[in-house]
């Protein structure tokens, strides 16, 4: 275990413990007759432990190439795409699938992948009209209706 | 009714031309997304999930089951040719298909994956007709002790054949099935960790989650790190293998065949695993084992054949028994079940135009594919030019337009967007998701099962080692565990082929 997993590891235990806390609210039952709060708490206890073991485990010679530095993470690109994605699916409804899809592959496009806006813009539209045609007319899949496309 | 009767009642099925058709969009879908890093048939197969409610059951499972064996095709090319691979269970074809491009033989690196996936497709197409009709003859003397031994056995499978630390698959295991406790209980149906939520009372969705951990972790990970796209650009000349090829080929393809076929019918295998036993096995028994990782014709050619005779196994267990054995058959359950239709031993009885209408299907499928490879090759390598800054917003599209759709609920794609960031960090950490997701999926049989036997015993555990089937899975369980402890050599056998080999 490197540092890197025990911190890990110590985060999950600290899930497994709020977790069998909860479980233990709801009603065990016996061995006889297991009730609903049986299994959760079985699989929390267990995950618990299985978390410290992680935690506690001896280091491993095999561990050498987990120690390596791991790639580089470009964290400003990961967090904005997140964010991104996190707001459409929150206007999605009261905006409208093709104007928010619209906006989303500009922000896309444009801000992360710096096309030129003629580019952006064509690619955008085109694929937020396009997606709404094949998904929602042609398949008949359901999509966020709303004041601009649904 | 007997095989004869089955399989050209099943061709009469498979045949007709919208099940032609249905099969045809799998397969071409599936070579597609196999092609394209960053996008797997378990997301591919969610997000499409939506768009089968209009078809036929039968036509649905046949285009969900294209995608799945399409994938494996269509993974070898960007192996070969980019040294990517394109799916999961194409990354042992990388080390010797990549050499082999570089050398100027993408052409027969090319052909040897595609022609050995088609023969041991073939053969596995075979081993499902001949063995799941006296299994379903088995399965239906199953009751809740032999359910959960069997789900034990998937369990240890699943967590002790990993390529990674074993407690940490363990871990991922035991946090799936708790996750899969959200929602009702399923005995008394009491609401259970919902929060008077009303998306947590249906419990979190098998779709939202594979599409995190699988779709968008995956897209995150790549516009984190930036892919690396270098097309191998040489003119690919000749598919075909030589004579001299063939014969290096001929009895990797066959040991490959037989050995994904029969692991794949194994709980929690997978396709990848038998990719790496059987690369492993021929650089072991190659007479110059030096030649692989150099180009070796063989290195490609078994793990292809594993990965395709895979697939066709793993519908063992979901046609016969109603259980998934790895990730990508619990979403094919899924469509099962979205059409009102329980795969199980009284598939075959109830449905036969499903039972024998998808494994003729997949014969069929298979024909399709060597059609369709050979000469759209050099759309693939198009494909790939494609610059990833337009793939990947398209790619996170299809992800929330295939959550959206299969619930018409927006959290579901806040539940997917969690679990991407989950699924990221759990790759930068090194914890597999493939155990978290199958515990997610069998952890409510499992919950259902054990309670049941419990109650069945009046709370002896004994059950479980006093009936017959339920014994073997346990014992067999238990081997999983302790065999590699006690005996060296199959240690070294079922490890996953280390480091040093892959270099």
């Amino acid at each position: 275990m490197t540092g890197r997993e025990r911190a890990a590891a110590a985060v999950l235990l600290v899930f497994g413990v709020i977790a069998l806390e909860e479980a233990g609210r709801l009603r065990f039952g016996s061995l006889a007759r297991p009730g609903p709060g049986f299994f959760p708490v079985v699989l929390a206890a267990a995950f618990s432990l299985v978390c410290a073991a992680l935690l506690v485990g001896p280091a491993r010679a095999r561990d050498a190439e987990a120690a390596a530095p791991l790639p580089r993470l470009g964290w400003p690109k990961v967090v904005a795409t997140m964010a991104a994605l996190f707001i459409y699916a929150l206007v999605l409804e009261p905006v409208g699938f093709v104007a928010a899809t619209f906006v989303l592959l500009l922000f896309f496009f444009r801000a992360l992948e710096r096309q030129r806006w003629l580019v952006a813009l064509g690619s955008s539209l085109a694929t937020a009209l396009l997606t709404y045609l094949v998904f929602r007319v042609w398949l008949n899949v359901q999509l966020p209706a709303g004041p601009w496309g649904g | 009714m007997d095989l004869f009767h089955g399989l050209t009642y099943g061709f009469s099925v498979s045949l007709q031309p919208s099940n032609l058709v249905a099969c045809f969009i799998g397969v071409f879908v599936g070579t597609l997304i196999g092609v394209l890093p960053g996008i797997g048939p378990v997301a591919t197969m969610s997000l499409l999930l939506p768009v089968t409610f209009a078809m036929s059951p039968t036509a649905s499972i046949i285009m969900m089951a294209g995608i799945y064996y399409g994938a494996m095709y269509g993974g070898s090319t960007t192996s070969i040719l980019v040294n990517i691979p394109g799916e999961a269970a194409s990354v042992v074809t990388c080390i010797d298909g990549y050499q082999m491009a570089r050398q100027g033989r993408a052409g027969p690196a090319l052909g040897i994956s595609a022609l050995g996936s088609f023969i041991a497709g073939t053969f596995s197409v075979l081993g499902i007709m001949l063995l799941a009709p006296p299994l379903t003859s088995v399965a239906l003397r199953f009751g809740p002790p032999e359910i959960f031994g069997l789900l034990l056995l998937g369990f240890t499978m699943v967590t002790y054949l990993t390529a990674g630390s074993k407690l940490k698959a363990v871990a991922m295991a035991l946090l799936g099935m708790l996750l899969g406790t959200v929602g009702l209980d399923p005995i008394s149906a009491s609401p259970r960790f919902t929060y008077g939520s009303v998306t947590l009372g249906d419990g979190l969705g098998l779709v939202p989650i594979i599409m995190g951990l699988f779709g968008i972790s995956e897209v995150l990970l790549n516009i984190g790190q930036g892919v690396k796209q270098e097309v191998f650009d040489t003119r690919i000349k000749g598919l075909m293998p030589t004579r001299e090829d063939w014969r290096r080929s001929a009895g990797p393809i066959a040991r490959g065949s037989v050995l994904g076929f029969l692991l794949g019918i194994l709980p929690g295998i997978g396709a990848i695993i038998p990719t790496f036993i059987s690369y492993a096995l021929e650089k072991r028994i190659a007479r110059q084992p030096e030649r692989f990782g150099r180009g070796a014709i063989e290195g490609v050619a078994g793990p292809e054949a594993a990965n395709n005779a895979a697939t066709g196994g793993s519908m063992i267990p979901l046609l016969t028994l109603g259980l998934a054995p790895n990730v990508v058959m619990a979403v094919l359950l899924g469509a099962f079940l979205i059409h009102g239709v329980q795969p199980g031993p009284l598939l075959m009885k109830e449905h036969p135009e499903i039972f024998w209408g998808v494994i003729t299907s997949m014969y069929v499928g298979n024909v399709m594919l060597l059609v369709l490879n050979l000469p759209l090759i050099g759309l693939w390598v198009q494909l790939l030019r494609v610059p990833y800054g337009i793939l990947f917003p398209l790619i996170l599209l299809f992800c929330v337009i295939g959550v959206y759709s299969e619930s018409a609920n927006v959290w579901d794609i806040v539940v997917m967007l969690a679990f991407g960031v989950i699924g990221l960090l759990m790759k930068r950490f090194g914890f597999e998701a493939a155990p978290l997701v199958l515990a997610f999926v069998l952890g409510r049989m499992a919950e259902e099962s054990i309670r049941q036997s419990l109650l069945m015993s009046s709370g002896r555990f004994s059950i479980l080692l006093t009936r017959p089937i339920a014994t073997v899975f346990i014992v067999a369980a238990l081997s999983v565990v302790a065999l590699p402890v006690l005996l060296p050599p199959v240690r070294r056998m079922l490890r996953t082929v280390p480091p040093d080999d892959t270099a």
